[in-house]
Formats: structure tokens, C-alpha cells, sequence
């Protein structure tokens, strides 16, 4: 076959009908995947609460609708004779190295917090992106490496402290060492670490009220 | 035609990343780990040997005035279909590659192929240069992760090798990503000119 010439209508047909028949196909394939793709964001939720506000606990429990309020959205989870057994918080923080940073932190009834998933994120593969695990390391708790590494390398060195797990926002400075605060960034990448600190503490005060970090980073947003 | 040297061809004697230099901005931005590396290679594989088919099949109807717009909508659909279906079926692997999904309508890899192979030849050979362009792409972006990973964190496809307190940060950032692609560049070169 020939190939067509460049006039006008040519053109103009070809572009149309190639625009057409690509936008109904993704049309088709959107509608067929819009409902899997709801189920695993739902399930991805319903896990995050388990996990934030469980742990590791197997005990069973019942989570109230959820209740959205300036951006936040909030899950309270009960036992099943009725008591709070914390409240899971969605929160997101906009200002993180590559977007939005989207964190489920989950509180007990005084503000200790149990748990943390990290919901959505754009941060630098390999830096930022650890944040998912950062920060429950424990203290003391190192990185493992073979035996053969530490016979020619020594032991690695001391992490610092940066598990926010037991930590209560309330109470404690929960901003990064570098700014005075008790919890320590993730080695070069400080502006990842402060975002989600900010929706840590964003997601507190939005069910208790303050954060001990208020005044710190009033003072510290003036520089 | 012979079929298997178009394979051969994308793969050596015209790979994308070490020889067109084409697709540096994925290249560089998407090598931190061995993995990323990896994935980023298979996803803009199948867009190209998608691309390459459809643009062959339909390079007759195209006309020469409209043919980069035509190209590009044809590309950006596969992506977003990819994209939409990673979403869906492979949540896990959409997670760690999500955000680079959307690059590959911007990779000039694909766009190039379409120009310079799929609107010139038949189906089957461009079909065969998507899979050994693809498979150069895929090659050159696991081994340029594997090195920044290696030097940068310690770790090779996740498992650390080296303490934490050796990782050269260098490679895992922007500097490293250039630098890692010049070393081996002239790796490369280097063996190529002595077999030549």
C-alpha cells in the first residue's frame, strides 16, 4: 500500500482516529481496572490500620467509619467489649523531596504513638524512600552484615536514636536532631525526614490539640 | 532480514545507553539500585516492542505531516495502559516503580526506534528490534544500578555487602549517576575498540 499523502484531511483524519480509538481503549482498560485497583487501596487501608495500631498484638477488633476532618482522616479501632484501643491517622505533608508524603500514624488513647505505615510517597529511591522502616529501627539495632565484614571491617557504627514508636508527640520533640529534636533524620535526606515528621506531628495535633514541636517550629518557620 | 542479527544489533552494536546515548534522563534518575534498574528496563521493553508494532503496522496510513503526533499518542497509550494494569494486578512492583512509569512516554529510545526502524521496516523486524533494543536498555540500566548500588549503599540487589559506614553516598546521587555512566562508557569503548 501506498503511503498517504500530507494534505489536510489526510491528516487531520488519521490524527483524529488514532486519538479516538487510543482514548477508547484506555476508557475500556480504566473501567476494567478501576475496581481492582479501589480493592487494593482499600485493602492497602485496612491493613495499615491493622498494622499501625496491632503490631504484632492477634487480638481481634472493629474499626468505626472513618471520619474526615480538614484533610486528616481519622479511624478509631475498638476491642470487642467496646474499649479505644487507639485511632489511626491519615495524614500528608506536601512539602516532601519528590511531593506529597503520605503517612497512617496510630495513637493510643493518651498519644503514645503504636505504629506508622507510609501510605504514598515520591521520595529518592534508596535515601528518602527508606523512611518505611527508618523510623522503627530500633536504637542499638544495626543494619546486618556477614561475619566476614566485620572481621575486616569491624562492627558498623552506632546508629542514633530514631524509632518513633512509644514516643509521644505531646511530650517529646519530635523534629529532627539538627533542629534540636529527638529524633534523628535519615542519613542525607533531612528534608524527607522533616516532612514526615511534620505529618507525624500534623496528625497528632489534629486528634489531641498541640505537639510539644509547636513552639520549636513556629520559631524555626521565622528564620 | 535476518531477524536474530536485529536482536544482536540492539543489544551491541547499537545499545541505547552505551552507543545512541539515547533515554539519559531515565537512565540516570532510575539507577540507584540494581532493581529499579531492572524494572525500569522491562517496563520500557514492552512499551517498545508495543510501539514498534503498532507503528509498523501502521506506517502506511500515517502521513509524513502528522507522523510525530501520531507516534507520540500511540506511545503515551501503552504507557498509561502499563501503567493502569501495574496498578491493578501488580500492585508490589507498581509501588517501587510507580513513579517512573510515566517517564517512559518521554524516553526518546522509543520515540527514536519509531522514527529510525519501526516506520522503515516490517512487523517482524521491529518487533525483533524492540526485544534487542529493549534487552540493551534493560542490560545497561541493571549493570549501572548494580554499580551505583555496590558503591553507594553496600548492598547488591538488596543484600548488604559492606557496612553502612562505607557507602560512598556520591553514587546513590545525581554526581554518581554521571560518573558511574562515564566509567563504564569507556569500559565498554575500551573492549569494543580492541576487539575492532
Amino acid at each position: 500500500m501506498k503511503k498517504l499523502e500530507s494534505n489536510i484531511t489526510n491528516m487531520a483524519v488519521v490524527l483524529t482516529a488514532i486519538a479516538i480509538v487510543a482514548g477508547g481503549l484506555l476508557a475500556w482498560v480504566n473501567n476494567v481496572t478501576a475496581g481492582p485497583i479501589e480493592q487494593i487501596n482499600n485493602q492497602a487501608i485496612e491493613n495499615g490500620i491493622k498494622s499501625v495500631i496491632l503490631g504484632d498484638r492477634d487480638i481481634k477488633f472493629r474499626v468505626e467509619d472513618p471520619t474526615e476532618k480538614e484533610g486528616f482522616v481519622f479511624h478509631n479501632v475498638y476491642d470487642m467489649n467496646g474499649d479505644l484501643l487507639g485511632t489511626a491517622v491519615e495524614s500528608t505533608d506536601k512539602n516532601g523531596f519528590g511531593g506529597a508524603f503520605k503517612v497512617m500514624v496510630g495513637f493510643d488513647s493518651e498519644g503514645k504513638i503504636l505504629g506508622y505505615e507510609v501510605l504514598e510517597h515520591s521520595e529518592t529511591p534508596g535515601l528518602g524512600a527508606q523512611a518505611g522502616d527508618w523510623f522503627r529501627q530500633k536504637s542499638g539495632e544495626v543494619q546486618e552484615q556477614s561475619a566476614v565484614t566485620t572481621l575486616l571491617l569491624g562492627a558498623p557504627g552506632k546508629p542514633g536514636n530514631h524509632n518513633i514508636i512509644g514516643m509521644n508527640p505531646g511530650d517529646d520533640l519530635m523534629t529532627v536532631s539538627k533542629d534540636g529534636g529527638q529524633v534523628d533524620a535519615i542519613t542525607a535526606s533531612t528534608i524527607t525526614s522533616k516532612a514526615f515528621l511534620r505529618a507525624v506531628n500534623a496528625a497528632y495535633k489534629a486528634v489531641f490539640g498541640y505537639t510539644a514541636a509547636d513552639g520549636v517550629s513556629g520559631a524555626s518557620s521565622q528564620n | 532480514m535476518n531477524y536474530f542479527k536485529t536482536i544482536i544489533n540492539g543489544i551491541v552494536k547499537e545499545n541505547p545507553t552505551f552507543v545512541l546515548l539515547l533515554g539519559m534522563c531515565p537512565t540516570l534518575a532510575t539507577t540507584t539500585s540494581a532493581v529499579n534498574g531492572l524494572g525500569m528496563g522491562v517496563a520500557t521493553m514492552f512499551v517498545l516492542i508495543c510501539s514498534n508494532t503498532f507503528i509498523s503496522l501502521l506506517k502506511n496510513l500515517i502521513p509524513d505531516g502528522v507522523r510525530i503526533p501520531c507516534y507520540i499518542v500511540v506511545i503515551a497509550s501503552f504507557v498509561t495502559l502499563l501503567q493502569m494494569l501495574m496498578q491493578a494486578y501488580v500492585p508490589d512492583l507498581y509501588k517501587t516503580l510507580g513513579i517512573f512509569i510515566p517517564l517512559i512516554v518521554v524516553n526518546c529510545i522509543i520515540l527514536g526506534r519509531a522514527e529510525a526502524f519501526a516506520a522503515k521496516n516490517n512487523v517482524l523486524a521491529s518487533i525483533c528490534d524492540g526485544i534487542g533494543i529493549g534487552i540493551g536498555f534493560t542490560i545497561a540500566l541493571t549493570l549501572l544500578g548494580f554499580v551505583r548500588e555496590l558503591l553507594g549503599n553496600g548492598a547488591v540487589f538488596g543484600y548488604r555487602i559492606f557496612p553502612e559506614s562505607m557507602n560512598m553516598l556520591v553514587f546513590v546521587l545525581a554526581p554518581g549517576a554521571f560518573i558511574t555512566l562515564g566509567l563504564l562508557m569507556a569500559i565498554v569503548n575500551s573492549v569494543k575498540n580492541r576487539k575492532a
